[in-house]
This record gives C-alpha cells, sequence and structure tokens, in this order.
C-alpha cells in the first residue's frame, strides 16, 4: 500500500487507537483495588467484580438501565411504526418532512435542557397537571412518587428517540417498491392492511437498525437521570452509567472502572456485530 | 369510509401526535417571556399575557461567557472531526476494493472500533480520559475539551462519511489512478468534492451532537469561567427560588444555535441520523 493512502488513516486510527486504550485501562484497572482509601494499587483478580455485583445499587442502576433500554426499544419500535405509517400515507412531501421534523427536533436539543423543560412540566402545581385537572382528570405524580419517577424519565425518553425509529422506518417503507403497494391499492385494500401486510413484513432492516440505535442510545442516557433527580445519587433513577459516576464522585476507583467495564462490554455486544454486519453491508455493496 | 373522512381523521391523527410532542418547545418558546411577577401565578402551559424580556436579560448576562465557549470548542471539534474522517473514510473504499485478507482483517478491526467510539457510553470511559488529560496538562481547557471530543467524533466523522464516500463511482477514482494520481491527491481533488453534501451532513450532525455533549465538559471543566453552555444551564434546574421563566429562558439560549441549524439545514442533520444506521443510499 502507498504512503499517501496510509496517511489518510493516521487521524482516524490515532484517535481510535487513544479510545481503545481508555477501554482496556479501564478493564486493567478494575482487577486491581485502587481507591481512596486503597492508594497503593496491587491486582486482587475478579475481587472487586463479585464485591461490586453484589451491591443493591448495582442490580439496581443496572435493572433500571435494562428496565430504560427495553421499554424505549419495545415502545419506540412499536411507535415508530405507527408514526412512519401516518407519514407514509400523506401524499404531499412537504407535510411529511414538516411532520417527520416535529418528531425528530427532540434529537436537536440536548438531554440536559429536555430534562429542564421536563422538570417543569412534571411540577404537579403548575406542570402538565394543572391542564389535567382543569379538564377533570386526576393529578399524576411523576416525579414526586418513588413509584413514578422512573416511568416519568421513560416517558421523556420515548419522546426525545422514537424520532429515530420512525425515521428508519418511514426510510424502509420507501424503499419497498411502489408497484406492489399501488397494485394492493388497485385491489382496494386499506391503508392498515398494507401497512400490516406489506410494509412491515418488509421492513426488517429498519426493525434491526431501530433497535440498535434506540438500545445504544438509552444505554448511554446520563443527563436525563442526573439533572431530573439533581445529581447522580437518587436511587430511584440512577442508570448504570451514572451509578459509575457516583462511584467516581466518591473516589471507589476501581469499583468505578469494573462498572465501566460491564457496560463497555455490554454495548460492545451490540455495537461491533451491528457494525460489521449492518452497516458494512451498505458499504460493500 | 368516505376518503374525505379518511382523510381528516388521517391529518387528524398527525395534529396530535404534532400537539404532544411540540408541547415541550412551546413551554420554552412561551415561558422565556413571562415576568418575574407572571411566573408566580401562571402555569407552565398558558401563554403569557404580556411579553418581559427580564428573564432573557438575566440569564444572558450570566451564559454569554459559555455561549462562546461552547462555540470555541464546537466549531474547531466538528470541523476537524468531520474533515479528518472523511480521509479515513476514504482510506476505508481503498480498501473494499483490496481482495488480500490482511486489508479486509484491517478494515474490520478499524472500523469495529470507529463503531465502538462512536456509539459507546462515553461516560465509561470517564477515569482514564480525565486522566488521560490531567497527565497531558490540558485539564480545563479548550485544548482539552476539543481533544477529548475528537476522540469520539473523528471516529463518528469516518463512520458517516463511509456512507457518503461509498456512493461515489468506482470508475472516476480508477481513471485517476490510472493516470497515477496518489490516494492523498485523489481524496483532496476527487473525493473531497464529491462528497460535499455528505461532508455537510457530517459536519452538522457533529455541529448538534459536540454543541449538546453534557459529560465530557462536565468532568474537563473545573472553573466556573470555563464551562459550556450544556452545561452551564445546570445551575437553573427547579427548587426553591428559582423563577421557571428563568429555567425556560435558559433552555432557549442554549437551544437556539442547534433548533436554528435543525429548522434550516434539519435535512442535512437527518441525512446523518440515517448515515448512522448504515443507510445513506435511496433515502
Amino acid at each position: 500500500m502507498k504512503k499517501g493512502t496510509i496517511i489518510l488513516v493516521i487521524p482516524t486510527a490515532i484517535f481510535s487507537a487513544v479510545l481503545l486504550y481508555l477501554v482496556i485501562w479501564n478493564a486493567v484497572i478494575s482487577f486491581t483495588n485502587w481507591s481512596l482509601l486503597n492508594p497503593k494499587i496491587s491486582f486482587v483478580g475478579l475481587q472487586t467484580y463479585f464485591s461490586v455485583v453484589r451491591t443493591f445499587q448495582f442490580s439496581n442502576s443496572i435493572l433500571h438501565s435494562l428496565e430504560l433500554s427495553a421499554s424505549l426499544v419495545a415502545i419506540g419500535n412499536i411507535l415508530g411504526i405507527l408514526f412512519a405509517g401516518l407519514l407514509y400515507f400523506l401524499s404531499s412531501n412537504k407535510a411529511r418532512s414538516v411532520f417527520l421534523s416535529i418528531i425528530i427536533y427532540p434529537l436537536a436539543i440536548s438531554m440536559a435542557v429536555n430534562a429542564l423543560i421536563w422538570l417543569w412540566l412534571f411540577n404537579i402545581n403548575i406542570g402538565i397537571d394543572w391542564l389535567l385537572v382543569r379538564i377533570g382528570l386526576p393529578q399524576f405524580p411523576w416525579l414526586s412518587s418513588t413509584s413514578t419517577m422512573f416511568p416519568s424519565l421513560i416517558l421523556v425518553s420515548i419522546w426525545a428517540y422514537t424520532g429515530i425509529a420512525a425515521l428508519f422506518y418511514l426510510a424502509g417503507f420507501m424503499n419497498i417498491d411502489k408497484s406492489v403497494i399501488e397494485a394492493a391499492r388497485l385491489d382496494g385494500a386499506s391503508a392498515f392492511k398494507i401497512l400490516y401486510k406489506l410494509l412491515i413484513p418488509n421492513s426488517f432492516n429498519s426493525f434491526i437498525i431501530a433497535t440498535a440505535l434506540l438500545f445504544l442510545f438509552s444505554f448511554r442516557i446520563f443527563s436525563l437521570p442526573y439533572i431530573l433527580s439533581g445529581g447522580p445519587t437518587n436511587i430511584f433513577l440512577q442508570t448504570a452509567v451514572v451509578y459509575m459516576y457516583y462511584l467516581f464522585t466518591v473516589e471507589f476507583f476501581s469499583q468505578a472502572t469494573a462498572v465501566a467495564t460491564i457496560i463497555t462490554v455490554i454495548a460492545s455486544v451490540i455495537i461491533i456485530p451491528y457494525a460489521l454486519i449492518i452497516i458494512r453491508r451498505w458499504i460493500r455493496k | 369510509m368516505r376518503p374525505v373522512v379518511k382523510a381528516s381523521l388521517h391529518y387528524l391523527a398527525l395534529a396530535i401526535v404534532s400537539i404532544l410532542w411540540l408541547i415541550p418547545v412551546y413551554a420554552m418558546i412561551v415561558n422565556g417571556f413571562k415576568s418575574n411577577l407572571e411566573v408566580l401565578s401562571s402555569p407552565v402551559l398558558s401563554p403569557p399575557t404580556s411579553l418581559s424580556l427580564t428573564a432573557y436579560i438575566t440569564v444572558f448576562n450570566a451564559l454569554a461567557k459559555p455561549l462562546v465557549n461552547s462555540l470555541i470548542v464546537v466549531i474547531p471539534t466538528s470541523f476537524i472531526s468531520a474533515f479528518l474522517g472523511a480521509m479515513g473514510a476514504y482510506f476505508f473504499y481503498t480498501l473494499s476494493y483490496s481482495f488480500s485478507k490482511l486489508s479486509s482483517v484491517i478494515s474490520d478491526v478499524l472500523f469495529s472500533l470507529i463503531a465502538l467510539a462512536t456509539f459507546i457510553p462515553y461516560q465509561a470511559t470517564l477515569i482514564p480520559l480525565t486522566r488521560l488529560i490531567v497527565s497531558m496538562g490540558i485539564l480545563d481547557t479548550y485544548i482539552g475539551i476539543i481533544f477529548a471530543m475528537l476522540i469520539f467524533y473523528i471516529p463518528t466523522g469516518a463512520l458517516l462519511m463511509s456512507m457518503f464516500v461509498s456512493v461515489i463511482p468506482r470508475s472516476l477514482i480508477e481513471a485517476a489512478k490510472v493516470d497515477g494520481t496518489g490516494d492523498l491527491k485523489i481524496f483532496m481533488k476527487i473525493v473531497f468534492p464529491l462528497s460535499m453534501p455528505g461532508f455537510i451532513s457530517t459536519l452538522i450532525f457533529i455541529i448538534i451532537q459536540s454543541w449538546n455533549n453534557f459529560f465530557i465538559p462536565l468532568i474537563l471543566v473545573t472553573t466556573p469561567n470555563m464551562r459550556l453552555v450544556s452545561v452551564a444551564v445546570q445551575s437553573y434546574t427547579g427548587g426553591y427560588g428559582t423563577l421557571y421563566n428563568d429555567t425556560f429562558a435558559a433552555a432557549m439560549l442554549a437551544s437556539v444555535i442547534p433548533l436554528a441549524i435543525f429548522i434550516f439545514l434539519g435535512r442535512y442533520f437527518i441525512r446523518g441520523l440515517i448515515a448512522l444506521g448504515g443507510g445513506g443510499k435511496g433515502v
């Protein structure tokens, strides 16, 4: 290979190597007992993992993360299909792009800002509840009750990320041969039947992409629980990344790296096959 | 059902979804203009009775420096990431038509790495990243934040640009190769200009992502003077003593740049999102 060709990839390779270095460093430190109380580092094998995995906070936060991801994947896919269906059957391209933008715009705003706005919308006196009470519905406790706190966070993430699923389903629907749809329509098939019998069965690729992206984005949501609960310590909103940040702030370094490594492994199990199979397939074509 | 009824039901459903989705941005726009007095008695969803700029003036004084800081970080980060990423993407493109076993292994390993850098919960690198930045002596500097962001956004740039570069016809590049032109020159003269729309999509995607990045500036900034706007808005979370017109004015100031980009150049942002799913073509 010529020198000029190699130069092209050097910047990308260097920064990717730095990332790899960070990930490996994490993994190495997770096998030690380094913390504020233990400034002298020694290797302790899997002991840190055993002690961290047994804590209530670990299982609590990892369950929250998985619950958030599972809810977002399930509800995001269902709403994504419905919204994409609504958009697909619009006859005007202009209207389609306006509605698509309305569903996607939360992605252009920072999650920290979204959290600020929703904090006030969740206010039980002057937020959404004010409207609910005015139209005769009961007040919903949102963030002021421990049992509705986490569902409220899921609600915000659905609002923020469903647009991605809708986008990929719409892209998938648009790629399906128009003549088949037209033929079905001439046979008198309803829009709902076309969606159910033709569009959805032919959108497996969209399903994989939407699922992978919804999982990966939700798995790293940090600022939303961080700001909704005013810091990393609220166990009702603590997700895995927030818990890891909490361990760092109290200087339990080896435990933080152990949690970080677990998070990285879970994410990589999705990322690497997704990259090599789904994304590469498009480039090789 | 009659077609007219069907069409109106269709639009009704879309209108309901749109209204639900627009509530937060509606709240953000109207509430920043309420006066301090009105905030005490008016709910978040009702429009202001008169327009007051008090909240914007208060908040702008506090956020002017963070806004400038964000611009200083985001502009170089996004341009460097998109451009260097484009170079990396063309490297993948040249590898993809070599059939040697070695180059396909290299390309798979590197591609997995850039995908990892793009999608990893980057919070997981918190401790080593902080240590690296501290040991380089660039904690709490613009260079430090930019460097940390480049670790994640150059690979993102390479991943997105791979989609856009892959549609360039092979014949064009082969013709240049026959003339003996090197790959670096082919990149500058042919690939980069031809993938300009893709470059803009990648650039805009990275501008919005880095502008909104909360975690990296949270951990790498230690003095108030260096805070980026995404972190500075944190001081406007609700709680006793906070007037919500300030919160919403702060939210608006922090979002006005990404929102303006989204409104005027949204199709590029959407193309960037689609590339994230590997579908740069035909959409």
